[in-house]
């Protein structure tokens, strides 16, 4: 199954199941959680269930295009369903099936791993899926995003489109994956590679990157508390902004253990801000001074 | 309905965690053991049977609480009626409230020598099993403890509403005698009670894929035995023993008679991952095999849940893993398995290719770009410190050999190199082994320096017997407790000057595991006989702070005296966790001199000797501890002057003066002396019936107090003896 089938037929198994198919969102992120319609959608009580491809860009893990495994931009396949149905580990293994997986000839288990992201002040409890030994999805029942408990829970699937797709296909070089009948991953993907880590380890500016941070979370602050309201998708923006800048100066090796716990906690109050904004509540009064 | 029952009760989940379920088990036969027992249902062959989706508890009953009667007190007669001999408002009230006159409520005593009460004794019918059940799993379920819990939109109708659990439960299984049980868990809308999320019946499921080809469906069952024979026709083995039993079956044949190396239990851990357990082995091709032990460890074990299979020459030539399956496509598995393996190891095949271009001692430098903490700089600076600590510890605290000390400071320099290797970056737990394995690679150095640095971070648990025991012997043992105490004492005393000190329960930094590594270097590691010196808690303490020079927040002494107190305690802690009683540790702690911060190691010996002696012969000791008791209070804190045989009366008196000059003059090891010390008890005894030791006289009781003071000190060089007993 060619990468571009897996994602049609992901799409179209979610779709058929109530999904609503969303598209990437069209900024910097390293994970599709970060995807307003995860982050904002699961808050509040309004039932949702969405589906869509996010490329994820993660500056660190970039090796050039030289790894077979490693990917400074790889892509997930990311499922909400809210509230969880009953039946959602079924729901989840048929979605195996629709790819021609049968759970029954490989071992497929579902190992605690509980998700965490302390940049957005989101947690939650699950178990990573292994096919064969291979980590090809996180599935997490979320139980709070932007420092707010959610009620209901939201179960979060987000399969990496990548690992899956090279299980299937039975090859162990990222870049000799089909990605459709006639065209390689690395031939649509290789020289982005490359120059995208090149940037992120030898050329991205620290001090325009430092600036950008700042900036980034001073701006998401600014509108967050414009008057009139209805700031806060504006604001969202500026907050993964300011994350995929952190991102940036991490690869660059340009963040000593004690910043990191600052910057990571700057990007967390705006997070928690927003969300708080999203629930009907006041940010909190860090607003005023951050 | 027979006069027992059997009662049997699944909690189907989604996966738990394997780490939990032992301890779930553990939980559900003991709360309910006591909740039927409260009730009155005599329980008896209670189990706890588990799966990862599965917790099953069954046990036998009584079908029905036995009748009793309840005895109901009321006023007593001398109330209940007045002058006139009238029932009172005392007995009426009490009539009212029991529903029956006071003419026909019994009278009787509540204890032989008492007075006359009213009594009024209730029948009570004892309820069926049936009947009382429902409340008990309620409560069962909701008082389940787990290391984390979940939220799932869940609700118990217990009066405390939402229901967090470890895991979403699916299916519920409640049976007593075959007959279901009523129990229901509701979903939770809008923070309130909504509509029914489970429901228990008869039914069970199997293993989520097995058999192959069929869609698994449930199945009705009506006893334990049923459900274990239904469950193992749908490929689970509801036993964990069981499921040890075939993994460890599994294991030899995957072996075929190679070495399993499986240092981290992997195989325990295994037994609770899986409903049907089938051991696969998959190879490690040729070209990683020459890849270091720890890497190849770290890989397969740590991230793979892997255990390593050793060929002949000890390299690693295969693994053994678990599947969940029925072995029917073991080949396809162990394909993906091997690939997932060889990604991994292709990637540290090429750190350690990368990493070795370089000599190690060049990445001190860059250290200096590595934070140790914000307020206390880099690591690079850490080094230069761990190599000031070293040299006083070796030289002018006297403590090592000259070669000795040239190797301690060797590693202590390059302890922290290896935290800029690749291989560090992407395995953080190969910290420290990973400098060693390059430092050997470059044959420059003696192994003594290697095999400090490589286990410098360690002791990490206070199990005796934990590594690095029996891998260092000699100067090497004692070169690598150098490094690590200076290590995790320069640790200790900067976050200390930072006060970043644990509170309660709080210890985010682990520097009580620290303190408690510096304890056991010293303790289990630091080779040093009687004749030579040895390590001084305090003194490396104030050493450790005066690293820092000027750059704490606080003042040096201050420091010293906090960071001593807190190494204090961790000895405790260390020396009672052994095993030893808590009143020998107390004694040997409290004795004044030699103090025990000065000399851990001798310490160590002193209760040792304590230990041995005092079980020989625990009476002697049991009297010592009471006699001791009474002389230390007399005494007090004065220096007395010694006793002049001149002023005694009683032959006690001389005889404890005596015994107590012979003792003085007994030499050879704590052992012999308290085995000699122990035959005080007697003089000490007589003493005190004998002679008034606060006799009016001030002279005699003077006299008196300087013949006690002796007989304390010969104990205080080894033990408050005082404080045995609690």
């Amino acid at each position: 199954m060619n990468l571009q089938d897996v994602i049609f037929a992901l799409g179209k198994y979610w779709a058929d199941r109530g999904c609503l198919i969303h598209q990437p969102w069209d900024a910097e992120v390293g994970a599709g959680t970060m995807h307003p319609e995860t982050f904002l959608r699961v808050l509040g009580p309004a039932p949702w269930r969405v589906a869509y491809v996010q490329p994820s860009r993660r500056p660190a893990d970039g090796r050039y295009g030289e790894n077979p495994n490693r990917l400074y931009k790889h892509h997930q396949f990311q499922v909400i369903l809210k509230p969880v149905p009953s039946g959602i580990q079924d729901l989840y293994l048929d979605s195996l099936r629709a790819l021609g997986i049968d759970p029954a000839a490989h071992d497929v288990r579902f190992e605690e791993d509980n998700w965490e992201s302390p940049t957005l002040g989101a947690w939650g409890i699950g178990w990573q899926v292994l096919l064969d030994g291979q980590e090809i999805t996180q599935f997490t029942y979320f139980q709070q995003a932007g420092g707010v408990d959610l009620s209901p829970i939201s179960a979060e699937l987000t399969y990496g489109l990548e690992r899956i797709a090279m299980y299937l296909q039975d090859v162990d070089n990222v870049f000799r994956l089909r990605w459709s009948q006639d065209r390689l991953y690395r031939e649509v993907r290789h020289e982005e590679e490359y120059q995208l880590s090149r940037y992120s380890f030898e050329l991205a500016d620290v001090g325009l990157f430092r600036q950008l941070f700042d900036s980034a979370l001073a701006e998401g602050w600014r509108v967050l508390a414009a008057e009139g309201g209805r700031t806060l998708l504006a604001a969202y923006d500026w907050c993964l902004k300011s994350s995929h800048a952190f991102n940036v100066l991490d690869a660059r090796g340009a963040i000593s253990v004690s910043q990191r716990a600052g910057m990571i906690l700057g990007i967390r109050k705006l997070a928690c801000a927003i969300a708080s904004r999203y629930v009907g509540g006041e940010p909190p009064a860090e607003a005023a001074h951050a | 309905m027979p006069e027992r029952s059997e009662f049997l009760l699944e909690i189907g989940c989604e996966e738990i965690p394997a780490g939990w379920l032992g301890g779930l088990g553990e939980q559900l036969r003991e709360r309910f053991a006591e909740a039927a027992s409260r009730e009155q249902l005599a329980p008896s062959e209670i189990r706890a049977l588990w799966t990862p989706r599965r917790l099953v508890l069954a046990a036998h009953l009584l079908s029905r609480q036995a009748d009793r009667e309840e005895k109901i007190w009321g006023p007593s007669l001398k109330v209940a009626k007045d002058a006139s001999g009238k029932w009172s408002g005392a007995a009426q009230g009490f009539s009212r409230k029991v529903g029956v006159a006071p003419d026909g409520l019994g009278q009787g005593r509540k204890d032989e020598a008492g007075e006359d009460y009213l009594l009024f004794v209730k029948q009570v019918a004892g309820r069926g099993a049936a009947e009382v059940l429902p409340a008990i799993l309620t409560s069962l379920l909701r008082g389940l403890s787990f290391p984390k819990r979940m939220s799932w939109d869940a609700w118990l109708d217990d009066g405390k509403g939402s229901f967090p659990f470890g895991r979403p439960i699916r299916w519920l299984l409640a049976l007593l005698e075959g007959q279901v049980l009523p129990l229901v868990i509701h979903e939770q809308e809008d923070g309130a009670q909504g509509g029914v999320a489970v429901t228990a019946g008869a039914e069970s499921r199997g293993h989520r894929f097995l058999p192959r080809g069929r869609r698994p469906v449930p199945f009705a069952v009506s006893s334990l035995g049923d459900l274990q024979q239904r469950l193992r026709e749908h490929f689970v083995i509801l036993d964990p023993e069981e499921r040890a039993a075939r993994i460890e079956q599994g294991l030899q044949v995957a072996a075929a008679g190679d070495l399993l190396h499986d240092p981290s239990g992997l195989a325990e851990e295994w037994r609770d991952l899986v409903e049907y357990p089938t051991v696969v082995s998959g190879r490690i091709p040729e070209e990683f095999r020459s890849l270091p032990a720890e890497v190849l460890e770290t890989v397969l074990v740590h991230h793979q849940k892997y255990v390593p299979i050793e060929g002949e020459g000890r390299e690693v030539v295969r693994f053994a893993a678990i599947t969940n399956g029925d072995g029917s496509n073991d080949a396809e598995i162990v394909r993906g398995m091997e690939r997932v393996v060889v990604a991994r190891l292709r990637d540290a095949a090429f750190f350690f290719e990368e990493d070795r271009k370089r000599p190690l001692a060049e990445r001190v430098a860059e250290l200096a770009g590595v934070t140790f903490h914000q307020g206390l700089g880099t690591y690079e600076a850490k080094a230069q410190r761990l190599v000031r600590l070293v040299d006083t510890i070796g030289e002018t605290l006297g403590l090592l050999t000259k070669p000795e000390r040239e190797s301690a400071r060797q590693a202590a320099l390059l302890a922290k190199a290896d935290l800029t290797t690749l291989m560090v970056r992407e395995f953080p737990e190969l910290q420290g082994v990973m400098g060693g394995i390059y430092l050997r690679a470059e044959g420059s150095y003696w192994e003594t320096v290697a095999g400090a640095v490589q286990w410098h971070y360690h002791p990490l648990s206070i199990e005796e017997g934990a590594p690095p025991q029996g891998r260092l012997a000699g100067s090497d043992s004692t070169v690598f407790a150098a490094v690590s105490v200076a290590d995790k004492l320069d640790t200790l005393a900067g976050y200390f000057g930072l006060g970043l000190t644990p509170t309660g329960s709080s210890d985010p930094y682990g520097l009580r595991r620290a303190a408690q590594g510096v304890v056991r270097a010293i303790l289990d590691f630091w080779v040093a006989d009687v004749n030579e010196r040895r390590p001084s808690l305090r003194a490396l303490a104030a050493e450790a702070v005066a690293g820092y020079g000027g750059a704490l927040k606080r003042p040096a002494p201050q420091l010293t005296e906090e960071l001593a107190g807190f190494l204090f305690d961790r000895l405790r802690y260390v020396l009672v966790s052994r095993g030893f009683p808590a009143d020998e540790v107390e004694a040997v702690l409290g004795a004044r001199e030699p103090d025990a911060l000065d000399d851990p190691m001798e310490c160590l010996d002193r209760l040792r000797a304590l230990h041995q002696v005092r079980a020989e012969v625990p009476h002697d000791f049991e009297q010592l501890a009471v006699a001791f008791k009474r002389a230390k209070n007399i005494v007090g804190e004065g220096p007395h002057p010694a006793a002049d045989p001149a002023l005694f009366e009683k032959d006690a008196e001389r005889e404890l003066f005596e015994t107590v000059r012979k003792l003085e003059s007994v030499n050879g090891g704590y052992e012999a002396r308290l085995r000699s010390l122990a035959t005080l008890g007697g003089p000490v005894d007589r003493f005190f019936t004998d002679v008034l030791v606060m006799a009016e006289d001030p002279k005699l009781r003077a006299n008196r107090l300087g013949l006690l003071s002796p007989a304390l000190a010969l104990f205080y060089r080894i033990a408050d003896i005082s404080k045995l007993g609690g």
